[in-house]
């Protein structure tokens, strides 16, 4: 049979498309204008496919735990961790994190975790939001 | 395609002992056990003198007509250069591979060995990578000519070194420029 | 190069090719339509990984194997892993061995997926390379479920795996498979029965069985040729001794063997099958136990800092047999760390299967041995005096007219 994919094709016209229209189905003509318009709820936006459960997203830090043995420091991949001696707690800069989870695994007292959040680009590798402390 | 003749480990080494007596020191025979019914894989190491080394690949060929030849490492040892070349026998039927590992060890006076792609011409690019990682000169190699690396690195550096050959200079820690 | 006489002129490709997904560069030696001679040159790029490797520790350096390359993201750490192993002398739990496994050949089948659209897309058939690629998502979805994301999945560790797979997963593995089972049965119906794609690659880019042995060819571009050679039946690792299946080469489907382009896709179709029965095997079979043998990670690494000794890890990737070589001396980092990817044993190959063949073949023929690259750019052609340049999509374009040629 000389074309294979025709029946498929001729289905497909009366189907739903697989995509995810995230975050809009169309290109708007200005970026910065259609997310004031979301922060502003005038307009929505589609939501992402959801993430699973045990996803890895942004790293959390609970500074109370933490005892400061530094073990998490010897395991990261990228040296995304550095020390604060005088205080004896970490920082994380996730410009340099690899999202691995190991310093997780490690972590005698389970200060670390990961969370669902994934949306983090920006223009700035040091802002507020990309250090975790 | 079974082999009628295929030899244990400890044959194959006998065989080279045999063959090449006093040239062939520290051989061992390691077995790993996977799974549940603990199948056995097995991996042959053997040192060699430089001088019955392409004798030695020879050898090879009395055991299978078309040994495979994975890849080769190097490393530097400070007055020595140890090139260790992976081979494997008997592939084709279940379980009955093995891994036989060859080191030579070149003094880095003269750290030159000859060629055995007339026999495996597989190993061309292993030992092109050879010749610009670790400054071996490989004899009778059909083309001499830099596989990995880029033409702009100066040549007489060579990046696996560890003396003053070494690419030291050539590094460029690019993080420490970070707050 | 040029022994042929002023009747042929030279076309370099590369370094950055459409049909492959990583940098190569290629000088093709052409009289009128057909290749004369070829010669290859690598390492565009080269990232100096195997010396980064000598300043980290061991699990530092499973997290830089999985960055080698992003569709056997899985296969460079695990092989790692054995090599340390195998150093160390850590024996594997069984439950992690048949986990490796599971993960193994949900890697491998979304590879050839991938690998089967790439190639209907090189012969001009955008349609199929979403069909494909849409089925693949689905895997995804499920490694994304498993692991904690679709491509770096992090699921290595020394001594076993992180993650176990629990009693509320298997549901959604099942169905998984079972959407994988009705796809793949279609997908081999759409590429193999077409007319189209038996006029394109059959008798081309042949790659004879004395070739491919002497050239020590690994993977499915020598199981095509009808060498029956596959590192998890040769010397089985995990848990693949335990498991029932057979060497895959072209004639188990047609009876022949030819070592063309048709026969490549066939075998990588056929694995994709195994791989869904193999899972399947490995959900049955599974014992309980621990995970990993080692489980307090500071306690590994103090272990391996005193191991001296030297390994070997081997597996079969996608694309062939990754080969992995490490040695310890009792520091922290490793003293030397070979690594040596499939496709650098498939390039060579490239030469025998490429002579007589058209410039329009090269992306179909150099993409059917899935070589492990990252695309585009331009191509140059000399000729004589004059200097010519086709880009990506002029020779992307040659293709399809070659298709649509064939058509007519």
């Amino acid at each position: 049979m000389k074309f294979t994919m025709l029946p498929r094709v001729l289905a497909q016209m009366v189907k739903k498309p697989f995509t995810n229209t995230f975050p809009r189905k169309y290109i708007p003509s200005s970026t910065t204008h259609y997310l004031a318009d979301v922060q502003q709820k005038k307009t929505t936006m589609t939501p992402p496919v959801a993430t699973p459960d045990r996803f890895r997203g942004k790293i959390q830090y609970d500074r109370e735990k933490c005892t400061g043995c530094q073990l998490c420091l010897n395991v990261c991949p990228s040296e995304a961790i550095v020390f604060k001696p005088e205080e004896k707690k970490i920082k994380i800069y996730l410009a340099r994190c690899t999202f691995c989870s190991q310093c997780n695994d490690i972590c005698p007292v389970n200060c670390l975790s990961m969370s669902q959040e994934f949306l983090l680009a920006g223009t700035d590798k040091y802002s507020k939001d990309l250090i975790v402390e | 395609m079974t082999q009628p003749n295929q030899l244990t480990p400890e044959q194959i080494i006998q065989s080279f002992q045999d063959a090449f007596p006093a040239n062939i020191t520290d051989t061992r025979i390691e077995k790993r056990t996977n799974g549940v019914m603990k199948t056995e894989a097995n991996f042959l190491w053997m040192t060699l003198d430089k001088s019955i080394f392409k004798e030695a690949v020879k050898h090879l060929f009395t055991f299978d007509a078309f040994p495979h030849f994975a890849v080769s490492s190097g490393y530097d040892l400070g007055d020595t250069i140890e090139l260790i070349y992976h081979f494997s026998l008997y592939h084709g039927e279940r379980a009955r591979e093995l891994s036989l590992n060859m080191k030579v060890a070149l003094p880095k006076a003269n750290p030159s060995i000859e060629t055995i792609t007339d026999l495996i011409p597989g190993a061309l690019i292993s030992e092109q990578e050879k010749q610009e990682m670790l400054g071996v000169k490989i004899l009778g190699i059909p083309k001499d000519t830099r596989v990995f690396i880029a033409d702009d690195i100066p040549s007489g550096v060579y990046p696996w070194r560890r003396d003053e050959t070494g690419p030291a200079k050539l590094i460029r820690n690019l993080h420490e420029g970070d707050p | 190069m040029s022994t042929t006489g002023k009747t042929t002129y030279e076309i370099p490709i590369g370094p950055i090719h459409p049909a492959l997904k990583e940098p190569v560069m290629f000088e093709f030696e052409i009289d009128g339509e057909r290749i004369v001679d070829v010669n290859i040159r690598l390492g565009h790029v080269h990232r100096g990984i195997e010396w980064a490797g000598t300043r980290r520790n061991p699990i530092q350096i499973l997290y830089l194997a999985e960055r080698i390359c992003g569709i056997c993201s899985y296969c460079h750490p695990m092989s790692f892993a054995l090599a340390v192993e195998h150093t160390a002398s850590i024996q594997v739990p069984e439950r992690a061995d048949y986990l490796r496994v599971i993960h193994a050949e949900l890697e491998r089948i979304c590879s050839h997926t991938l690998w089967a659209g790439v190639a209907a897309h090189e012969i001009g058939f955008d349609t199929v390379l979403y069909v494909t690629w849409q089925v693949r998502e689905k895997g995804m979805d499920l490694i994304e479920y498993l692991t904690g994301n679709r491509i770096t999945k992090g699921i290595t560790m020394i001594g076993g795996v992180r993650r176990d797979i629990t009693e509320e997963m298997i549901p959604k593995i099942k169905e998984t498979l079972q959407y994988f089972k009705a796809n793949v049965e279609k997908l081999r119906h759409i590429i193999l029965d077409d007319k189209t794609f038996k006029l394109r690659c059959q008798n081309c880019g042949v790659l004879t069985k004395n070739d491919a042995l002497r050239l020590c060819s690994v993977g499915p571009t020598a199981r095509a040729s009808g060498i029956r050679k596959d590192v998890r039946l040769d010397q089985p690792y995990f848990a693949y001794g335990d498991l029932d299946f057979d060497y895959i080469t072209p004639d188990v489907l047609t009876g022949e063997v030819h070592g063309d382009v048709y026969d490549r896709i066939i075998v990588r179709l056929l694995e994709i099958s195994q791989s869904i029965d193999l899972i399947e095997q490995c959900l049955d079979r599974m014992p309980q136990g621990a995970i990993v043998a080692e489980p307090k990670i500071a306690k590994l690494l103090e272990n391996l800092k005193k191991v001296t000794g030297e390994g070997i890890g081997r597996m079969e990737a996608p694309r062939g047999e990754v080969f992995h070589y490490v040695k310890l001396t009792g520091n922290d980092a490793p003293y030397f760390w070979k690594v040596r990817a499939p496709t650098y044993n498939n390039i060579l190959p490239w030469i025998p299967m490429l002579l007589g063949q058209q410039i329009a073949d090269i992306p179909i023929v150099a993409s059917s041995t899935d070589p492990c690259m990252s695309c585009t750019n331009r191509v140059t052609i000399i000729q004589d005096t004059s200097r010519h340049q086709l880009d990506k999509e002029q020779l992307h374009q040659l293709s399809i007219e070659k298709t649509r040629r064939l058509q007519t």
